[in-house]
């Protein structure tokens, strides 16, 4: 697999980059996405530790349900996107069907490798290389840094539900990374 | 057919990498000395090859060879310096180096949001791929020639 990738003209390396990442809308979308949400997980944590010495559980509580407020209102705008010309949903499963499938897909690069559920309002989604999580290791190093940068994608999902009519609490949680399981807990009013 | 070691340099002098397969003979000295002493001969020679340049110079220095090994540097426009020694063997290993910073490096150490902030190399994912990537060069092998 290396043999091929590392083929390359000097002077075309930017194509070549793009080819080897397989991703032929363009390199600039995806790191671009990547890079901004970097930076506002750090912006936030630096902001929310400005002025003390050492950050608490309840300030980073703080920084989580901020990143999460913020994909909450991207995921809602984005699914107002995403659904436009699909059907209306059957039922619940169906709804978290495409949210595994096409959502996934559009906003994580791939799709939800397994979804459980108890059939009484609890989905359990799990992703083996989750987009968030590739880049940091493959396996335990950095775990304790893995939850900033999915509370993010957290919201996202909850958004999404929320315009689809479905009220949801979700969380993350990771053992072993890249590999991440989302858990969505429908909120029954 | 081999590749001996692997210095990455950012554009301070600091090595934020090294690492070896196949070397039979240290230097002699501690590696941080050896970490300057690599950095300043690169910074002299780069200095030296454009400067007594009798055209006009492209890329300016790419490798030099000994009767054992040869060296091949990639500088980056980042100012990232990459160093390989590797047998004699190998005559070109520019594009093994570009494929290291523009796949490895880039994906693995700038994406990477906790080792981007202070460019540490510390990442466990970025030492295994690179492993991994060296062994499975064509020209690697696990003896020297």
């Amino acid at each position: 697999m290396h043999k091929q990738k590392y083929r390359v003209h000097p002077r075309k390396q930017s194509t070549s980059y793009v080819v080897a990442n397989n991703n032929l809308t363009g390199m600039a979308d995806d790191a671009l996405f990547e890079f901004l949400h970097m930076e506002i997980v750090s912006h936030i944590y630096k902001e929310q530790q400005s002025g003390k010495g050492e950050m608490d559980n309840k300030d980073r509580a703080v920084c989580v349900s901020v990143l999460e407020g913020m994909g909450f209102r991207v995921g809602q705008g984005l699914i107002e996107r995403l659904t436009r010309d699909s059907p209306s949903f059957k039922d619940e499963l169906d709804i978290m069907k495409f949210i595994c499938k096409d959502f996934w897909t559009k906003v994580f690069r791939r799709q939800v490798d397994n979804l459980r559920t108890n059939h009484q309002g609890t989905y359990v989604l799990q992703d083996n290389k989750f987009s968030m999580l590739t880049q940091l290791s493959s396996g335990k190093q950095y775990l304790d840094q893995a939850p900033k940068y999915l509370a993010f994608s957290c919201g996202v999902v909850r958004g999404a539900l929320s315009n689809l009519g479905m009220e949801s609490v979700v969380t993350a949680e990771v053992s072993v990374m890249p590999s991440c399981k989302f858990q969505v807990v429908i909120q029954k009013l | 057919m081999t590749v001996h070691n692997l210095y990455i340099f950012d554009r301070n002098g600091n090595c934020l990498y090294y690492n070896e397969w196949n070397r039979k003979k240290q230097a002699g000295i501690s590696k941080d000395e050896e970490y300057k002493l690599m950095y300043g001969m690169l910074f002299s020679i780069r200095s030296f090859v454009s400067k007594m340049s009798p055209l006009d110079m492209k890329e300016g220095f790419l490798s030099f060879q000994t009767s054992r090994y040869r060296l091949h540097y990639y500088e980056t426009p980042s100012g990232l310096k990459f160093v390989m020694n590797t047998d004699l063997s190998v005559s070109n290993a520019r594009e093994t180096l570009q494929h290291i910073y523009s796949n490895l490096y880039v994906e693995l150490i700038v994406k990477n949001p906790v080792c981007s902030s202070t460019p540490s190399l510390d990442s466990e994912l970025f030492s295994s791929r690179l492993d991994a990537f060296i062994r499975a060069l064509p020209y690697y092998s696990p003896r020297a020639a």
